[in-house]
């Protein structure tokens, strides 16, 4: 780290009672990042081995949990549904973000204006965001039916055929963090020099060169994050669904937190199956953090 | 328009010539952005349009793209009915102490992480920013049982304690309170003044930037959270507005054109902050590269 050099790095000769000053500093914030998470983060792991019904009495099961989701075929059914998601999330979201940072980058007009509207839906509570698409989505009186009625293409039941409930949720996924991501891009290209792409294009390099052999290798430490972040949002997703679809038609949008939720605060409340759900959960985003990470690493090095 | 002024008067790499009349690739461009933002807006304008449609008008096949009436009396309706009111000042309420108490804990810590010298701070400073990891949704369960055996399950504090201390804020802040000159301290501390004095009077105002990048993340964050306060408040009179939307949605106690006007008013405040501070919020978000 370069910053750590800027620290002062001298010992305070002073009393104890000045020694003691940074402890108290820190002491409230630390009092409730040990409360609230990380004691909550290592009885998770424990509660996975364990079956309680109301949180105060557990039973210890060993790995009955674990072996439970495994055999369980609505968590298969969820695994899968999840897997969908995060695959088509990032790779849409992902995309277009960087369609459109290189596209609003380019724009002169109006730029702040885009990226505005780019934004507005990241800022929208996930219960508005519910609500907005549960209308605009409806079978019979929402207006995406209208017009597709209107050029003959029937009346889909976005809501309420599990494909196309699946396909709804994963737009409207993107629609929400699109801004979100665009914006972290926007910022990566503001950093390439622009005397580099000046020159390439005073020796001849198409705009599809350019942004080809130019930008896209510049701006790469900036794709990794947002691809991190992608799928650790797919991974995460659940609000919104949860207000959009409930988890249906038919369990085909629940995913996993949803699953973890669900065993957790509706009956029958099984806490110690949430929590290993919520343990694989954290596995699961964990491996693909590093493999994203690593892979990044690797094909720089290359 | 500002934007407009701004954007003519610097030199973008695509356009070696700066004042010329648009390019056909110019025009292209603006239209293909004009045409995806309006399909971005849409949803959005729709459902704003929605809200001022009466039963009727909403049910109606195929759906009017205006009211036939504006029916401006489903926002008054909502004010008057289901405890409107409760729930803004409850989401208003937690917003503001959750924000206050976020901006003073976290601007602590990091004041402690980047200006003092104390045993064990490098290895309290990895743990917080291994925390940024843990996803909230992980711990649900364990969570929501700390907080219920402390009792806090259906009370203000039970929303507001939990989420307060933010890994990111820390970090945020930390690195932005190394750049604050150390002699300044130093001779703070010199001419006699206290260490909470320091803090209070000479670090908290120079970190105003920072400040700023924090307290709008814990605002937007907190202004729209809702599985916590869904868990916590389990009693109809602590409701936040996202849950008493989605709740009163669900049980369809409430006309969907009031829930409509409802949920309209709610996006208000934050849109007001996105207008005022957008440039904060976009090199926060670019910065950090967090929500």
């Amino acid at each position: 780290m370069k910053t750590k050099n800027k620290v002062n790095r001298r010992r305070p000769s002073q009393s104890w009672r000045r020694r003691l000053t940074p402890y108290v500093f820190i002491m409230p914030n630390m009092a409730i990042f040990i409360t609230f998470i990380i004691w909550p983060a290592l009885r998770g792991i424990y509660i996975s081995f364990f079956d309680s019904t109301d949180g105060r009495t557990f039973t210890f099961v060993g790995t009955a949990n674990y072996k439970a989701i495994i055999g369980d075929p609505t968590a298969i059914e969820v695994a899968r549904a999840t897997a969908t998601y995060v695959v088509f999330y990032v790779l849409i979201a992902t995309t277009l973000a960087m369609f459109f940072a290189i596209v609003v980058n380019e724009q002169k007009f109006a730029k702040g204006f885009f990226r505005a509207v780019l934004f507005l839906p990241v800022m929208l509570s996930p219960v508005v965001v519910g609500l907005i698409w549960n209308d605009v989505l409806d079978r019979k009186v929402g207006p995406l039916n209208a017009l597709l009625e209107a050029v003959g293409g029937g009346s889909p039941g976005w809501l309420i055929e599990p494909k196309l409930g699946m396909i709804a949720v994963i737009f409207v996924g993107v629609w929400v963090h699109l801004g979100f991501y665009s914006i972290i891009l926007l910022a990566g290209l503001q950093g390439i020099d622009r005397s580099l792409l000046e020159a390439a294009s005073m020796d001849g390099a198409t705009r599809g060169q350019i942004i080809r052999l130019i930008i896209l290798p510049l701006l790469k430490p900036t794709t990794l994050v947002i691809i991190i972040l992608a799928t650790i949002h797919g991974f995460q997703s659940f609000d919104f669904i949860y207000t959009l679809t409930g988890g249906g038609p038919f369990g085909a949008t629940t995913l996993i937190v949803q699953y973890i939720y669900d065993h957790a605060f509706q009956v029958p409340i099984q806490y110690g199956l949430g929590s290993a759900a919520g343990v694989i959960l954290f596995m699961v985003i964990f491996a693909f953090t590093a493999l994203n990470f690593l892979l990044g690493r690797k094909r720089d090095a290359i | 328009m500002r934007s407009l002024k701004l954007s003519s008067s610097k030199q973008k790499w695509t356009s070696a010539s700066g004042k010329r009349p648009p390019t056909r690739a110019e025009i292209i461009r603006t239209t293909f952005l004009t045409v995806m933002m309006l399909i971005i807006l849409a949803p959005v304008v729709w459902f704003v349009l929605s809200s001022f449609k009466d039963i009727t008008d909403l049910s109606s096949r195929p759906p009017k793209i205006l009211p036939t009436h504006w029916a401006f009396e489903n926002y008054t309706e909502a004010f008057k009915m289901y405890n409107y009111k409760r729930y803004f000042m409850n989401s208003v309420f937690i917003t503001t102490v959750a924000t206050l108490l976020t901006l003073l804990i976290n601007s602590m810590a990091a004041y402690a992480f980047s200006k003092y010298n104390f045993r064990g701070r490098d290895g309290l400073f990895v743990m917080t920013l291994a925390m940024i990891m843990i996803p909230l949704q992980v711990i649900l369960i364990p969570i929501y049982l700390v907080v219920s055996s402390l009792g806090l399950v259906n009370t203000y504090w039970g929303m507001i304690i939990p989420a307060a201390a933010t890994p990111t804020g820390v970090f945020i802040l930390r690195q932005y309170m190394l750049t604050i000159p150390d002699e300044l301290i130093e001779s703070a501390r010199i001419d006699g003044a206290g260490e909470f004095r320091i803090f209070a009077r000479i670090v908290l105002p120079l970190a105003r930037p920072a400040l700023a990048v924090v307290a709008i993340f814990s605002i937007l964050w907190r202004w729209n959270d809702f599985i916590w306060p869904l868990l916590i408040a389990q009693d109809e009179r602590l409701y936040t507005l996202p849950v008493a939307l989605a709740l009163l949605n669900g049980q369809l106690v409430v006309p969907y054109n009031i829930v409509l006007a409802m949920s309209v008013m709610s996006i208000i405040p934050v849109l007001f902050m996105f207008v005022f501070m957008q440039r904060q919020i976009i090199q926060g978000i670019a910065q950090t590269g967090l929500k």
